[in-house]
């Protein structure tokens, strides 16, 4: 084999990212001062990847050999994934100033994580899904202990390293057995030989790790032990790219091998997958409302969120498939901008982080309460936000599939979750602030990336079918 | 049982019993040690397999590079050589119960698979493994090296001095 032109043209978006993250780690080296020309940088190669993405969107297909998927699912997920990267920099410039941490390789960092994210969720062999996933972990690893002088920094940056690198103990020895047994680890080859014949129990032993492996990646019941530590101790730019691009990547990858390879993978799989979601959902919905810290309860409801996916994932048909890619859109630009919002309110040291914080913010502050608001309605699934919608098709997904239980319990945990969402707004609109307080200004990268959250999360709740367009033919 | 059967025990012995050692041993120095004949051992068995290629950058790698660098670690932190380090265990129940399903689940399951072994390769591997890299397996091997370049990064980042002002590099 030797590589040609359309192998090269079909990785252009992730290459343009590693190239980019490689030029700014050089130029954090050899320039003084250089965090800011860097994240511009960054941006501009993230842009430039994004329209690459896009472009070669209509042509799907594989690259070098089959390894790696090309245009269509590819570029769907690389977009979605550019978006949380691209918000992710315009926040986190402001917010690493106010800490005193703006340093060139938070960015270059950032880069490294999202070229890693794309190449897991446009992998078509299982090696490229295990080294997308830790080129993603091992950057989110550093990120996440990136403030060093903060103890609940480190502490974060410690658990997720050891429990990952558990997690991808699972998972690589996984991908071992479903080797030994398959004889292949091209994903299209393992489909064909799934559906040939009934694989040995050997094969579901490594499906099961797997399994494990990803469900600890999206951080659902029973892998979820790290999610609240892990997202209330890093920085909070962070903590929003790991829940939004992190768990997007990590079900594309999910996706690829579960539902296109192994299609669903049998009723047991199924049956595994909701009661992880069920679980999810209930344990997600109900610690969140204990939370005092604002970080914590977001992180207890990415599990909640997870859940949600999960039943997509569980009911196992089209509607389902296109109801997750649609839910991680949808969290991916809701879930960013609320914790943009926090990122700007939150002072060094780790101060204004409680509900308590955020009385009276609505009217000192109305463009952060509007946006705040938007972003929480969106998570608790009101209509005709994003949020909504995304609930509505997965919901309705596990009733097509006879799985009417899943979606009740799924039901009642979002009714829950509006307790906890909608007691932000309440401090925000309902409670006197203290007395003067000070207004904070809000920087001008960071409104713009709160602007474009706000408006994605409006945008496709009310065009629900420009994303089901773009979907539709995946499965 | 033939004599490469017999083979096989002594290194399977050598490689399970010393990583007994690692983990239950009280004194650091003395796991580092048994690591060595761990990683030995799982060579040894490379060997057996034909994996000619894989046996070398097993001893070159783990036992040259990873285990000397763990002994100098050791041995350059003071007070480190006598300190009894915390072997202790929690939770034992659910751990055993946990451990019991899991190696009777894997012993069980590789027990009753059919196992097809491909025929045994003939001579050395590393040229074909070379023209695989460069061929069918060449974006792995590139984006394998991204994953070594951020693991670097990283590592430089977590070890760095702090640096001096808030702000200011």
């Amino acid at each position: 084999m030797s590589v040609t032109g359309s192998d090269l043209l079909g990785i252009l978006a992730v290459g343009i990212v590693s190239v980019t993250a490689l030029i700014a780690m050089l130029a954090g080296v050899f320039l003084k001062n250089s965090a800011r020309l860097v994240m511009w940088l960054g941006l501009a190669g993230m842009a430039g990847a994004f329209a690459a993405a896009w472009g070669t969107y209509p042509s799907a297909g594989t690259a070098f050999g089959g390894m790696i998927l090309a245009g269509g699912y590819a570029s769907f997920f690389g977009m979605l994934i550019l978006c949380a990267g691209i918000l992710t920099f315009l926040l986190a410039s402001d917010y690493l100033r106010k800490e005193g941490v703006e340093y060139p390789e938070f960015y270059v960092m950032v880069l490294f994580a999202v070229s890693g994210m794309m190449l897991m969720s446009a992998a078509a062999d299982l090696i490229i899904v295990f080294l997308g996933l830790e080129i993603m972990s091992v950057s989110l690893y550093v990120l996440a202990g990136f403030m060093r002088r903060r103890e609940k920094s480190i502490e974060a940056s410690l658990k997720y390293f050891l429990l990952g690198a558990f997690a991808t103990g699972f998972l690589l020895y996984g991908i071992a057995l479903i080797y030994g047994t398959m004889g292949t680890t091209d994903l299209a080859g393992i489909a064909l030989r799934f559906a040939s014949a009934p694989p040995p129990s050997l094969f579901w032993v490594g499906a099961g790790l797997l399994l494990g492996g990803f469900a600890f990646k999206v951080g659902a019941v029973p892998f979820h032990m790290w999610v609240p530590d892990v997202y209330e101790g890093s920085p909070t730019p962070v903590s929003g790219i790991m829940s939004t691009g992190g768990k997007a990547a990590a079900f594309a990858a999910f996706l690829l091998v579960f539902v296109k390879s192994l299609g669903g993978g049998g009723a047991k799989v199924q049956t595994l997958l909701a009661i992880f979601a069920a679980l999810s959902m209930v344990t997600g919905a109900v610690i969140a409302i204990a939370q005092k810290n604002l970080k914590r309860m977001l992180a207890y409801s990415s599990i909640a969120h997870a859940g949600y996916m999960l039943t997509g994932l569980a009911a196992a048909n089209q509607l389902g498939e296109s109801g997750v890619l649609y839910y991680l859109v949808a969290y991916t630009f809701m879930n960013i901008g609320t914790f943009g919002v926090i990122s700007l309110i939150e002072q060094a040291e780790e101060k204004r982080l409680e509900f308590s914080d955020y009385a009276g913010l609505g009217l000192r502050q109305p463009f952060l309460g509007i946006v705040m608001s938007i972003f929480l309605f969106s998570l608790a699934g009101i209509p005709p936000l994003a949020g909504f919608f995304g609930k509505y098709y997965v919901f309705a997904a596990a009733v097509d599939a006879h799985m009417t239980w899943l979606a009740i319990v799924g039901v009642l945990a979002s009714v829950v979750s509006v307790y906890y969402y909608l007691r932000v707004v309440v401090f925000m609109y309902f409670h006197e602030g203290p007395e003067g307080a000070e207004v904070i200004s809000v920087p001008l990268l960071g409104s713009v990336a709160l602007l474009l959250s706000a408006a994605g999360v409006v945008g496709i709740g009310v065009f629900p079918s420009s994303i089901l367009s773009l979907t539709g033919w995946f499965f | 049982m033939d004599f490469v059967d017999i083979i096989f025990v002594v290194f399977a012995l050598i490689v399970v019993v010393s990583a007994f050692i690692v983990v239950f041993s009280r004194s650091i120095i003395r796991s580092a040690f048994s690591l060595l004949f761990t990683f030995f051992g799982v060579a040894g068995l490379y060997v057996l397999l034909n994996a000619d290629f894989l046996a070398v950058t097993q001893v070159l790698i783990y036992v040259g590079g990873i285990l000397i660098l763990i002994l100098f670690g050791v041995m350059l932190t003071t007070n480190v050589v006598s300190v009894e380090i915390k072997t202790g265990t929690l939770q034992t129940v659910p751990a055993a119960v946990i451990v019991a399903v899991l190696s009777g689940t894997i012993a069980g399951i590789f027990w009753f698979t059919e196992w097809h072994t491909a025929p045994a390769r003939e001579g050395p591997t590393t040229k074909a493994l070379g023209t695989l890299f460069m061929t069918d397996y060449l974006l792995p091997f590139e984006i394998a090296s991204i994953l070594l370049l951020v693991a670097l990064i990283g590592a430089a980042m977590i070890a760095r001095h702090e640096r001096g002002t808030e702000g200011g590099r």
